[in-house]
């Protein structure tokens, strides 16, 4: 037996497991139906996937919610996984779980996989025949992982950057490396059996002002880790900057630069996606803006040729949308997306090769690291600052960038850090940015995230 | 070229060459290099002293007193440096209070005073320069805001200044103090004559075994069946060390290492026996456990072989107790999350793997109501140490 597969049977022999039945698992997913994986439906789709977020605590809410979802035209659900579950605390789960049963009252702010069990949830995830993308934020996600794809859940989202700077403070970022690896490794594993397992990263980190330059260098090292264990389908993400210019350039550049490094890196025969997130900042308490606010970004989406965009609804300032909102967003952004169609290639230069050298500058110093291998080399340079994301709560992050707009609302970076980047570089960044007579950094920074209020 | 590695205990010596590990039982008689000499003498022979590695728990490590002007960063902070060290006997005064702490009797080894980032002044004062006059001790260490410094150089003979552990961000800075510590431990041992011998036969520094052990952990799971998040508790003669994966717990200590270590002083089998049966007739579920053990409270007077092995049981049970949610005290461990337990030391030559299992079930099921336990792995071949020793 592997060492892979003797730490496998570790994980899953838990004590809110039920017998985790390896072989039937197996057989599932060799079987499984084509229409559960996202990977074959990026191949085979002639058009832009639209993938909702959402998630309830019951089975049954979770039913109708896809049921709506469904009746909407989706192309992709969403299962989004509770807060308790994303800590491993499956104790909190369960019992919130039983309260939200009994009293059909949610007292958790997501489906807690793990306490359903993927027999149970396979029932649902089969029935609607629809591919499934777990949306959720945990650092250690081995066990969750593996529920999920016993599920027939083929879409795997995160990575152990994307999913520990944004979201925790303190989880040990070395650990994550290590237990990312290992769902790498099960979903490369998996993948040979039917269709690849696709992986997803985060793009939208803090969701916080954040330089195109940082996300796309950890979308591509995300992919790098992820690829360099097996995976053959990966996507790779950022979400709305609030500036239109400035996401048609990202685009341009994170396809370019990620195919580039993952064919450097012998991996040719992957498959590379990009995913476009509507805008993840604070919305607008009047739902006529998020109405406007959404309808842009899947205007942008359609820009910059995403191959699957990730919706927002009008109640996003309000809490967790019922599935009539979330429902009725899905079916505007398909809606939209119908009256755009074959539009023009536009890009700027200038803007692109600025970009794309800071990202080659950043990367350049994280594979001259020291380390013997990939993972050590980005845990060291997130150490040593050379990758830091504005607004991480995290303590192993610099927090020593500091970013704000300038007057075109494109993100620039105002202080750098210890980002490896070039006089150049950073030249370029400083010209753009125009502050007012006497205005201080800190109420810019503070208008600048509230952009879309 | 192969090297050969060597670990010094109280009890045992174990050899480890050539993927074989042999161990030997101490000869009280003599001292350890002359056991050690007599017993191996042909394989120290094939050695040069550059390939010979040596760590050793046999002095029984540096008593330490540390005084910090707050529990949440200076005294956390230091604690988490001194036990990782390999340090055992720590004491530790909170300065606010300092007038009102009693003074340590034994010879402390080493002071560690810390307080304050490097922007904070007046941290120190008389009150500090009173309470170390009653204080006997050997070395002592200033780790605080360098603004105290000239004040505390001029009152304070022989005091080394390193950098402050504390970041102007709050962060842990640890290198400095650690590297000054294990520095003072290999200085404590060349002092010990048994130990002194030993430089005959080695070009390498000698390091405590916890500390070893400690750095060995990220390559446990290439030798042993182990998945993180894990704990190894050492349970030896005089004391019980855990080293836990640091996920297991919830502070703001980022360490290089992904492995912290935690000293229970007076849980032993042998040397703190007594100590043992006190803390365990404290515990309020100490009868339920020796019932389900099928023992009366009678075993703990007694010794026997069997009372042996229910004292063992028993530190297994009382240091899960002391670092779960049930007991306050300097480090919570998050035991709902753990998928293997390792067992070393002492108890693994004695125990059975169902007596192991038997009494973690135990913990698992009374104490966190969960019906199964992590996975258990008793290290019998006392091997961990090596893994560590390497680098």
């Amino acid at each position: 037996m592997s060492l892979l597969q003797r730490e496998r049977e570790i994980i899953v022999n838990n004590e809110y497991i039920d017998r985790f039945d390896f072989d039937e698992v197996e057989e599932f997913i060799k079987g499984a139906s084509k229409d559960l994986f996202i990977s074959y439906k990026f191949r085979t789709s002639d058009h832009m996937l639209v993938q909702p977020r959402g998630g309830f605590p019951t089975y049954d809410k979770v039913f109708q919610l896809y049921k709506e979802f469904k009746e909407a035209n989706v192309d992709v659900l969403p299962l989004t996984i509770d807060s308790n579950t994303r800590l491993n605390d499956y104790a909190s789960a369960k019992k919130m779980l039983a309260l939200s049963e009994e009293n059909d009252v949610d007292m958790l702010n997501g489906y807690p996989l793990v306490n359903h069990g993927y027999r149970t949830t396979r029932k649902m995830i089969t029935h609607y025949n629809t591919p499934v993308s777990l949306r959720h934020g945990t650092p250690d996600a081995r066990l969750l992982v593996e529920t999920a794809l016993a599920s027939g859940i083929f879409e795997i989202e995160g990575g152990p950057i994307t999913y520990l700077l944004p979201y925790s403070k303190n989880f040990p970022l070395d650990k994550a490396f290590l237990y990312w690896k290992y769902v790498e490794r099960v979903c490369a594993n998996y993948s040979k059996l039917n269709e690849p397992i696709n992986r997803e990263s985060f793009g939208p980190l803090s969701a916080t002002l954040q330089p195109p330059a940082i996300v796309i260098v950890i979308q591509i090292l995300e992919m790098l880790l992820s690829l360099e264990e097996g995976v053959k389908s990966f996507s790779v993400s950022f979400s709305q900057t609030g500036s239109m210019l400035q996401d048609v350039v990202s685009s341009n550049v994170i396809k370019k630069l990620s195919r580039k490094y993952a064919d450097r890196f012998g991996h040719k025969d992957a498959t590379i996606n990009l995913v476009y997130h509507q805008w993840m900042g604070a919305f607008p308490r009047n739902k006529e803006h998020s109405d406007s606010l959404i309808n842009t970004s899947t205007v942008i989406a359609a820009m910059v040729g995403a191959d699957k965009i990730i919706t927002k609804t009008r109640n996003e300032a309000f809490g967790i949308p019922t599935k009539e909102a979330n429902a009725m967003a899905v079916a505007n952004v398909k809606y939209t997306l119908g009256m755009l169609k074959g539009l023009p290639k536009v890009g700027d230069e200038e803007e692109e090769e600025n970009l794309t050298n800071e990202v080659d500058e950043i990367l350049e110093a994280v594979f001259n690291d020291g380390a013997d291998t990939l993972w050590r080399q980005v845990f060291n340079s997130i150490k040593k600052g050379y990758i830091d994301i504005p607004f991480s709560p995290h303590i192993i992050n610099a927090n020593e960038v500091i970013t704000i707009r300038d007057p075109q609302s494109n993100i620039r970076i105002l202080k750098k850090g210890n980002l490896p980047i070039s006089e150049k570089s950073f030249a370029f960044e400083r010209s753009k940015i125009k502050l007012a007579e006497g205005e201080r950094v800190v109420e810019k920074i503070i208008q600048d995230i509230g952009i879309m209020l | 070229m192969s090297k050969l590695f060597i670990d010094i205990g109280s009890t045992y010596f174990k050899v480890a060459h050539e993927g074989e590990i042999e161990q030997y039982f101490r000869d009280f008689n003599r001292n350890i290099f002359d056991d050690l000499s007599s017993k191996c003498a042909d394989l120290l022979k094939q050695y040069e002293a550059e390939d010979i590695h040596i760590c050793s728990s046999a002095n029984g490590g540096l008593s330490t007193l540390i005084i910090g002007l707050t529990n949440s960063f200076s005294l956390k902070y230091a604690i988490n440096i001194a036990f990782n060290s390999g340090i055992n006997i720590i004491d530790t005064v909170l300065y606010p209070k300092i007038e009102q702490e009693p003074v340590p009797t034994e010879m402390i080894d080493v002071v560690i005073v810390v307080g304050g980032i490097d922007s904070v002044e007046n941290v120190f004062d008389e009150k500090l320069l009173q309470y170390l006059e009653k204080v006997n001790y050997q070395n002592i260490v200033y780790v605080g805001t360098q603004k105290s410094v000239p004040f505390l150089q001029e009152k304070i003979g022989n005091l080394v200044v390193l950098e402050n552990v504390i970041s102007d961000k709050l962060k842990i800075q640890e290198e400095a103090l650690k590297t000054y510590l294990t520095d003072l431990y290999q200085e404590d041992i060349m002092g010990k004559e048994d130990i002194k011998q030993l430089y005959g036969i080695t070009a390498n520094q000698i390091f405590s075994t916890p500390y070893i052990v400690n750095r060995s952990l990220p390559r446990i799971n290439e030798r042993l069946d182990v998945a993180d998040p894990f704990i190894v508790v050492d349970i030896g003669g005089a004391t019980t060390d855990i080293h836990y994966s640091r996920d297991l717990v919830n502070d703001n200590i980022l360490t290089e290492s992904g492995y912290d270590r935690l000293v229970f002083k007076k849980l032993g089998v042998f040397k703190s026996r007594e100590s043992l049966v006190h803390t365990a007739k404290n515990n309020e579920f100490v009868f339920e456990l020796l019932e389900h053990l099928n023992v009366t409270e009678n075993i703990l007077e007694e010794h026997s072989e069997k009372a042996t092995r229910i004292l063992m049981q028993l530190a297994i049970f009382l240091v899960l107790y002391k670092v779960s949610k049930h007991h306050a005290s300097y480090i919570e461990l998050n035991l709902e999350i753990l998928n293997s337990i390792v067992l070393t030391g002492g108890i693994t030559k004695v125990l059975t793997q169902e007596e192991v299992d038997d009494i973690i079930l135990f913990f698992y099921k009374k104490i966190l109501h969960f019906h199964h336990a992590p996975k258990i792995l008793l290290d019998h071949n006392y091997e961990i140490w090596t893994y560590g020793i390497k680098e």
